[in-house]
């Protein structure tokens, strides 16, 4: 990897500060994407400003503010604690189960929740600097559009980007509808709804997300829901374990005897960003939880979907996986 | 007084495990030598033509750098020097995507690795050859003609009442080891000893020499320990002889070890294989055709075709046969020899077009394979030494419950999953070749060792235990008396770990010694013995302190004559989910007779090794290249899948009981690679049965099922 110089700080100010005023610097928590990308040569800041010692790994209730009755977690708490945290665990079961969906066991114990929000992607022609990408080197080109992009998005997408989100655990951050804190240079903490915190590509591929260069992900708050009883992660992958989902469905509901008060599904695997599917949500509002009006619900989402030329497969796949992901979040999440 | 118990056939734990995971085994890059500078290779990035400019001036100005060295000043090297693929650094001809280049050698492997990025090469590009559904139809015949024809197919199978022709597809896949190839390199004067990783250790030290134009006994190859090659480290690649360039260049010792992403295209590859079968049979299920035409392809100067119809040749009775190969030379790394070279791949399109005539037949497909069970080698017509095809299928039959499957597909079903059984055949040549060894005996007061020398290799399959449990019984001495050292090319040549001849050649070869150190210690002593003493007695009561001696041991003189095979049947149990198209395997049997199993428990290993690299085979590895560039998109174990913990369910194995001594004199017919036979078609079969969906295109991803 290129020299660089490594700084440490345990003050969140100090912290912003040193990346505002360098502009090449970049955050270090867990280091299990960044690090990998520099060895590649894909990343190429000159300064690691290492945040690991901030003490912003707490989760807890939230008792105040917009979102209270929810709860919050630290930027830098680690992506096995924040799953296997009772809170979670009784209020969220799906977060539990996106984020133990993810990577390996080894990797979640390294990763931190505000490094998986701000994971890069995992397409290949990004990976390797001889090819053409724009989102590494924008107006090189997309090597994806018209190369192998098996992988690579359905919904969303520009002709200067392909590329997918490679996060499960921002699918269920997504359908939880949380926000993201962040705090800048300037000491101020801005509130980012999980839906805008991520971009699609448009003319600007090379910027993955809506955070200023400087700004830290202090916490991110999920507020209180009804869907802990009935909520599933499924996740759809070449492999059982330790590989990308081809499409993952975060799926919830909240039902008033047989009818749905509100059902949330986003998708994985299919966009720049996670997929919230507003349009499978809105259908199901009111309906009666059955197999048949799933099923719309999931053709109506896919409809807007454009396939590239290798995953055509993700139309009938994403909607089978809206389908059983519903299903399942039904049974009380139960895998079979 | 009752026989002391034998070492060999027990389950004896590893006489390396300790020192493995305790990380005190050294493999190659693991010994520390003074003053070691690191060398990192880096690669082209097009597939054909070119270099027409190397700018090396910022590199070799970067912090640590010692040396750049590219074809513009590397020392002249052999081609045909043995090194697979090549030497490289000899021209500005570019064959392929990552072909190697040139190095950078500095003081840190971080160094070298930054200054590598710091070259600016320019290059005239050429149209690459890489696209195989294009160019497969320029296909011609090997210049090493395998083909085999008996009979006449073509009138026997249009006139067939029940027959099938189908295309078979096995994807470019890796052997990726868990070391990545890696070599030390040390000169003094003009003898250089190269610590690397290497199936074949007198190989290694032959291609080196050549290649580098030195004398072999100038050339010291050591490699006591591996961390895997599946073929790869059979034949030696670049490494091997730039690590000694680069440490001639900067007179230091120079590690080169490889990175993952660079093993996809410097260390072969199992290449993409286009299998048609046609098989036909009669209502009764008495095979009438079988025919085997497969098309690859290799490098642009240099041939290596893997033999897929081998398991075609020999499994089945059939009066018109016909194998047959093209290849096509194309922009791509040389393909190599791989686990299982040609059985496993070829056992997929055999095993799973029987399966497609069996079901065609109404037939169960035991029973089909049963009827056409061959009483001799149908390729040769030479007596089987031994062939345990028969038994494979009905212990495992009984052991796995096969009578519980339906013929018909989709009958069994488990909330949204389809639940299928399926079986398949495999085989591989056992063989002993050529090796030496030495044993010597030392006595101390009452207690006697041994040290027994051969230089053999360890792949990580358990060659040091086996010789050790050898040597054990041959010389009547517990097995912590005797020290094994192999690995090392100034020791007795021998066989390699390869093409499983690795057990059969090395214990046989032990065996021999043994027993002619216990003669010559009779001869010596002149005394006549009414029960035979063990060497171990005779230092004893000889009152020697002590003796050596050396055999160089070959397969039985009629061996030849016969035809020896190991064999297996694979049953697997599938259940794949209806709705998302992925797949699980919770149970798979190997049942295998391969001769004597000289360790049960190091057998079992090799065994289920092999058969979870077949579960990869059939459902997650592939190796895809972008058509455009001949770069490889799968470029790194991250998406190059091989099958994680959770992806694997119970694997039993099962060995035949089995004496068959024609092969060689301890009865070994070898277990490395017979191990993946077979285990993708079991796989892809059970597919067949649960779902009705027959894939022939591996691997069988989630979205070939929907
Ligand atoms: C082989 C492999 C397989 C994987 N499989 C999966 C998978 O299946 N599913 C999945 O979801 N993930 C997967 N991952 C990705 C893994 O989840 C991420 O690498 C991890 O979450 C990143 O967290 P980190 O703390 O290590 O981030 P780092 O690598 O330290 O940082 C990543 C980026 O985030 C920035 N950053 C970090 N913290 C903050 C902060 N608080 N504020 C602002 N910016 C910050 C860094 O500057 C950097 O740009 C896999 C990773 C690997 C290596
Ligand atoms: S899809 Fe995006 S990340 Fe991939 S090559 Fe195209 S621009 Fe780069």
């Amino acid at each position: 990897m290129r020299p660089f110089k490594y700084s440490v700080t345990s003050n969140v100010n100090s912290a912003t500060k040193m990346l505002t005023a360098n502009p090449n610097a970049k955050f270090l928590a867990g280091g299990t994407n960044i690090l990998d990308l520099m060895k590649e040569d894909v990343e190429r800041p000159d300064e690691l400003v290492d945040i690991t010692q901030l003490s912003l790994t707490l989760i807890k209730p939230i008792t105040e503010g917009m979102n209270k009755g929810g709860v919050s977690i630290g930027g830098l708490g680690k992506n096995t604690g924040t799953a296997n945290h009772p809170l979670i665990r009784q209020s969220f079961p799906l977060l539990t189960q996106a984020i133990l969906a993810g990577a390996s066991a080894q990797i979640r114990n390294m990763a931190t929740n505000g490094g998986n929000l701000n994971q890069r992607t995992r397409c290949p022609y990004f990976y390797e600097v001889s090819m053409p990408c724009n989102k590494r080197e924008p107006g090189t080109g997309c090597g994806a559009l018209e190369g192998i992009n098996r992988m690579h998005a359905v919904f969303g997408w520009s002709e200067n980007c392909v590329a997918v989100h490679p996060s499960d655990m921002c699918v269920a951050l997504a359908a939880l509808d949380a926000v993201v804190k962040v705090q800048g240079a300037n000491g101020q903490i801005r509130s980012v709804p999980f839906a805008d915190y991520h971009r699609l590509p448009g003319d600007t591929p090379q910027k993955d997300n809506n955070l200023n260069q400087g700004e830290l992900i202090t916490s991110i708050e999920i507020p209180k829901n009804n869907f802990a009883p009935k909520s599933y992660y499924l996740k759809v992958r070449d492999r059982a374990s330790y590989a990308f989902a081809l499409v993952s469905v975060a799926a919830a509901i909240e039902m008033n005897a047989n009818q749905i008060i509100q059902a949330r599904v986003a998708m994985g695997g299919v966009a720049h960003k996670p997929w919230r599917a507003f349009e499978a949500e809105k259908f199901l509002a009111g309906k009666e939880a059955t197999e048949a009006n799933f099923r719309q619900a999931a053709e109506i989402e896919m409809k807007q979907a454009k396939p590239l030329e290798h995953n055509k497969f993700k139309i009938e796949l994403g909607t089978r996986a809206i389908v059983l992901a519903l299903t399942k979040a039904m049974n009380g999440g139960k895998a079979s | 007084m009752s026989e002391p118990k034998k070492a060999i056939g027990q389950s004896i734990n590893r006489v390396d495990g300790l020192l493995k995971v305790t990380g005190a085994a050294t493999y190659a890059t693991d010994y520390k030598l003074k003053n070691t500078a690191h060398a990192i290779i880096f690669k082209s990035t097009i597939a054909a033509g070119k270099i027409t400019g190397i700018d090396t001036s910022e590199a070799e100005k970067a912090p640590g750098v010692l040396a750049v060295i590219t074809h513009k000043n590397a020392p002249k090297l052999n081609e045909k020097g043995g090194i697979r693929g090549g030497a490289f650094l000899q021209s500005n001809i570019i064959e392929f995507h990552g072909q190697h280049i040139g190095m950078v050698v500095a003081e840190t492997f971080e160094q070298a690795r930054y200054a590598t990025r710091l070259v600016k090469v320019s290059y005239e590009k050429a149209e690459p050859k890489v696209d195989f559904e294009k160019h497969q139809k320029e296909a011609v015949l090997p210049k090493n003609n395998m083909d085999a024809v008996r009979g006449d197919v073509e009138t026997a199978f249009r006139d067939a009442e029940y027959k099938i022709e189908a295309v078979y597809e096995t994807p470019i896949e890796h052997h990726h080891p868990m070391e990545t190839h890696s070599t030390i390199a040390f000169w003094e004067g003009d003898k250089v000893t190269l610590y690397n990783g290497s199936q074949i250790v007198n190989g290694a030290q032959g291609a080196a020499a050549s290649t580098l134009g030195i004398k072999p006994e100038n050339v010291r190859i050591v490699t006591p320990f591996i961390g895997g090659g599946f073929g790869s480290k059979g034949g030696q690649w670049a490494n091997l002889v730039l690590a000694a360039v680069a440490a001639k260049a900067v007179n230091r010792p120079v590690k080169l070890a490889l990175t993952r992403q660079q093993m996809f295209n410097s260390v072969g590859l199992r290449q993409r294989n286009h299998q048609k079968m046609r098989l036909a049979a009669t209502k009764d299920g008495k095979l009438t055709v079988l025919a085997h035409e497969t098309t690859t392809h290799c490098a642009i100067n240099n041939e290596f075709v893997e033999p897929c119809g081998d398991c075609s040749k020999v499994m089945y009775e059939v009066p018109n046969s016909l194998i047959s190969y093209k290849v096509v030379p194309m922009n791509i790394i040389l393909p190599t020899y791989t686990r299982g070279p040609g059985k496993s791949t070829g056992s997929f399109a055999l095993e799973s077009a029987m399966d497609e005539l069996a079901y065609q037949l109404k037939m169960d497909p035991i029973e089909f394979r049963l009827k056409n069970e061959p009483a001799k080698d149908p390729s040769n017509g030479k007596p089987w030494s031994s062939r345990t095809t028969v038994q494979c299928l009905q212990e495992g039959a009984k052991a796995f419950g096969w009578e519980k499957r339906k013929i018909e597909p989709r009958q069994n079903k488990q909330g949204e999953y389809l639940i299928g059984y399926g079986v398949a055949c495999g085989t591989y040549p056992a063989r002993q070749q050529n090796s030496s060894a030495i044993v010597k005996l030392i006595r101390k007061g009452t207690e006697v060792k041994a040290t027994i020398e051969l230089a053999a290799s360890d792949l990580g399959t358990g060659s040091n235990t086996i010789i050790a449990q050898t040597a054990s019984d041959a010389l009547g001495l517990p097995i912590n008396k005797i020290t094994v050292k192999i690995g090392d090319s100034d020791l007795p040549p021998a066989a390699g770990s390869v093409g499983s001849v690795g057990a059969a050649s090395f214990s046989n070869a032990v065996n021999d010694a043994c027993i002619k150190i216990t003669d010559e210690l009779i001869a010596k002593s002149g005394k006549q013995f009414f029960v035979r003493p063990t060497a171990a007695t005779m230092m004893l009561t000889e009152k020697l302190t002590e003796f050596e001696t050396r055999v160089d041991a070959k397969a039985p003189a009629d061996a030849g004559n016969y035809s020896s095979h190991s064999f297996n049947a694979n049953f697997a149990e599938v259940w794949v989910n209806s709705m998302t198209g992925m797949v699980k395997v919770p149970r798979f049997l190997a049942v295998t007779g391969a001769g004597k199993i000289l360790n049960p428990k190091t057998a079992r290993s090799q065994i289920i090794g092999g058969n979870v690299w077949g579960i990869g085979m059939a459902l997650t590895e592939e190796s895809v290249l972008d058509p455009r560039w001949g770069n490889f998109v799968t470029r790194s174990l991250a998406e190059y899948h091989v099958p994680s913990n959770l992806d694997i369910g119970t694997i039993e194995t099962i060995f035949i009981d089995e004496k068959d001594t024609i092969p060689n004199k301890l009865g070994v017919k070898g277990i490395g690679e017979v191990g993946i036979v077979g285990v993708a078609a079991a796989v892809a079969n059970a597919i067949f049965n649960a779902t009705g969906k027959r894939v022939r295109d591996l691997p069988i991803t989630p979205d070939k099922l929907l």
